[in-house]
């Protein structure tokens, strides 16, 4: 067992954290509160090669695997984790294709997406579905050469970039759910405005509208009615991206937590002098630390998945506890700062507020529990 | 022509710990000093502007150079060429020079070899003087910009009050501040790729004529004692006259 990092593991760490210091921090506020993340920041994580981390070089990716995704994502999420939530949920995405695309679609689809000229989309959720599959109302009806989509989706991250959307339909005609390549931005696509969430501003979520929206029946992923095992599989690995997105955002809490302790004086001393401060302080790192390492683990097992069943059980448990555990250290972090925690001045709000988001999104809490609870004890 | 860039391996400052005002070493991951990193970028761009063929990264330290060095070939470094040996960690500039030189002979075409003014860690600003001493080369400092024309380059240093402009016959030395410019940040392609870029690794044996006896002893290396002054003062007015009296404003 070995826990060190590869020196090219190191330098791709050095290399994100170094752009999040350099280009993100600096405007990181400014993303909260305009909920939008600039063009040029975007443009800057595509030559780093950030959106196509894990990917196939042939496909346009950088081939590094989803061990490095994290190592990468920490350091971004860590600055802002709308960003974070950017590249997070344009995985998930592009991670439908690159396991469930034939040669020519991942051709077609993931080189722009890969260098960060398009963001890629995953839109199974709809406004009365949640997290129950057979309920989906979005519909496919084959025409010849084409199926014709429409229903609408909810909650949707990346909906206004342009790229591909995978979208999931029930075909009209087997009744199957099955998923599509739709290119965002056809004729008959269209959103709503961003939703006014929480936290984790800057990473858009937004509806989706189909209106007899025309995709080539080769556009179909995976073969008709596979949209059940699809939605499995890439939501698993979706939760790598949100693991480490929360990952990211538990270490910035730390860093400001320890930061303000450090600054902060009482009676010309640091308030790192009382053992309450010292403790929370201890806690916090206790947590980090479990987190860090449930999250690279998680990377690791993306990249040796053998049995789709355990990964998802890993997934989800992983997910779920770094998600909660954050909850926790955010709010020790605000209780380091006192009553300047809660300041707009202060990072420590903003990451408290990211921080709460973490387990709702991609599958709530009690459904990743389902989901450790029916692969240890077998589903029925 | 090559452009060579000598570069310094170094511990990674930023993660050292000061215990009783010694730097703590342990687990410190090796790197190169930052403006090392100037210089070298300053060779890509000469290299991405079609004024040189191939930028070459020359380096003499402990055997993780052949680890380290991945840093700045992902940067833009085209090859390496390390030379290896036990005790070349924290040996001093007359030695290193020494070295360096030795190695730069051993590298075609070289018409340019870029320095850091000074290294990452010890700042001595010794190391490229010296080079040029033992190569016979011209010698430019403070380089603020480069421009390379024919068979010389036209250099802006950048001095207190002032900028000097001064043009000098290739090869040259020429040493860079941190202002020429910004290093890139390497993708991820880049760092992958850096592993497998050229490289040609020596042990310091195999150069001759090197004279091993140290020029300089370094006695001690303590971090700076700052000891505050805790005044204390009720208003802004009498913070503004504690500034002036210190001559801070």
């Amino acid at each position: 067992m070995d826990f060190s990092l590869s020196k090219e593991e190191q330098l791709i760490q050095k290399a994100a954290a170094e752009y999040a210091e350099k280009f993100i921090e600096p405007i990181a506020k400014q993303i909260d509160e305009e909920n939008r993340v600039p063009d040029e920041i975007i443009k800057g994580l595509g030559e780093l090669d950030l959106f196509g981390i894990p990917f196939a070089e042939e496909y346009g990716g950088a081939g590094a695997g989803y061990a490095c995704y994290v190592l990468a994502m920490e350091q971004i999420a860590a600055a802002s984790s709308g960003v974070g939530m950017i590249l997070s949920a344009h995985t998930l995405g592009l991670g439908a294709i690159d396991k469930f695309g034939t040669e020519e679609q991942k051709k077609k689809y993931m080189f722009k997406p890969c260098r960060g000229e398009e963001v890629a989309s995953f839109a199974f959720t709809e406004p009365a579905t949640g997290s129950d599959p057979k309920q989906i109302a979005t519909t496919a009806r084959r025409e010849g050469d084409y199926y014709i989509i429409n229903g609408t989706k909810r909650f949707i991250s990346n909906a206004g970039y342009p790229g591909p959307i995978v979208v999931f339909a029930k075909e009209e005609e087997t009744g199957k759910v099955s998923a599509f390549i739709v290119e965002k931005w056809c004729e008959g696509y269209s959103i709503s405005e961003p939703w006014e969430k929480l936290g984790m501003h800057g990473g858009p979520l937004l509806d989706v509208y189909l209106k007899d929206v025309k995709v080539p029946a080769e556009n179909l992923l995976g073969g008709p009615g596979m949209g059940y095992a699809i939605l499995q599989y890439a939501i698993s690995f979706g939760k790598v991206g949100v693991s480490a997105c929360a990952l990211g955002g538990a270490e910035a809490a730390l860093r400001e937590a320890f930061k303000y302790a450090k600054e902060k004086m009482h009676r010309g001393e640091p308030i790192t002098k009382f053992q309450g401060i010292r403790l929370a302080l201890a806690e916090i790192a206790e947590r980090v630390e479990a987190c860090r390492w449930m999250a690279y683990r998680l990377g690791y097992l993306a990249d040796h998945a053998k049995d789709p069943a355990q990964f998802a059980k890993d997934a989800a448990l992983t997910k779920d506890f770094i998600c909660a555990q954050i909850v926790d250290i955010s709010r020790l972090a605000v209780n380091v700062h006192g009553s300047y925690g809660l300041m707009k001045d202060y990072k420590v709000e903003r990451l408290w507020r990211d921080a709460i988001m973490g387990l709702q999104i991609e599958g709530v809490s009690d459904m990743q529990k389902e989901i450790v609870a029916g692969v240890l004890l077998g589903r029925k | 022509m090559n452009v060579v860039v000598a570069m310094k391996q170094i511990p990674d400052l930023q993660q050292i710990r000061i215990k009783n005002r010694q730097p703590v070493f342990d687990d410190v991951p090796l790197t190169f000093g930052t403006i090392d990193k100037n210089a070298l970028e300053a060779g890509v761009m000469l290299k991405e502007n079609n004024l040189a063929e191939k930028v070459i990264v020359l380096a003499a330290g402990s055997e993780d150079l052949e680890d380290t060095v991945k840093e700045a070939l992902a940067a833009g470094g085209d090859e390496a060429f390390l030379i290896v040996g036990d005790d070349l960690n924290g040996a001093e500039s007359s030695i290193i020079a020494q070295v360096l030189a030795a190695g730069v002979k051993k590298i075609d075409d070289v018409g340019l070899l870029l320095l850091g003014e000074g290294s990452g860690d010890n700042y001595s600003g010794q190391v490229g003087s010296r080079i040029a001493e033992i190569l016979g080369w011209p010698q430019v400092g403070y380089a603020g910009a480069i421009k390379l024309e024919g068979n010389k380059a036209i250099v802006t240093r950048v001095l207190e009050d002032a900028e000097e402009v001064v043009e000098v016959a290739l090869p040259a030395v020429i040493t860079v501040v941190s202002g020429i410019n910004e290093p890139r940040i390497p993708s991820v392609t880049q760092i992958l790729k850096a592993g497998k870029k050229p490289k040609e690794v020596i042990e310091e044996d195999e150069l001759d004529g090197i004279n091993k006896e140290a020029l300089i002893t370094t006695v001690s290396n303590l971090a700076p004692e700052s000891d505050r002054k805790r005044i204390v003062v009720k208003n802004v007015a009498e913070l503004v006259d504690k500034l002036r009296s210190e001559n801070m404003i």
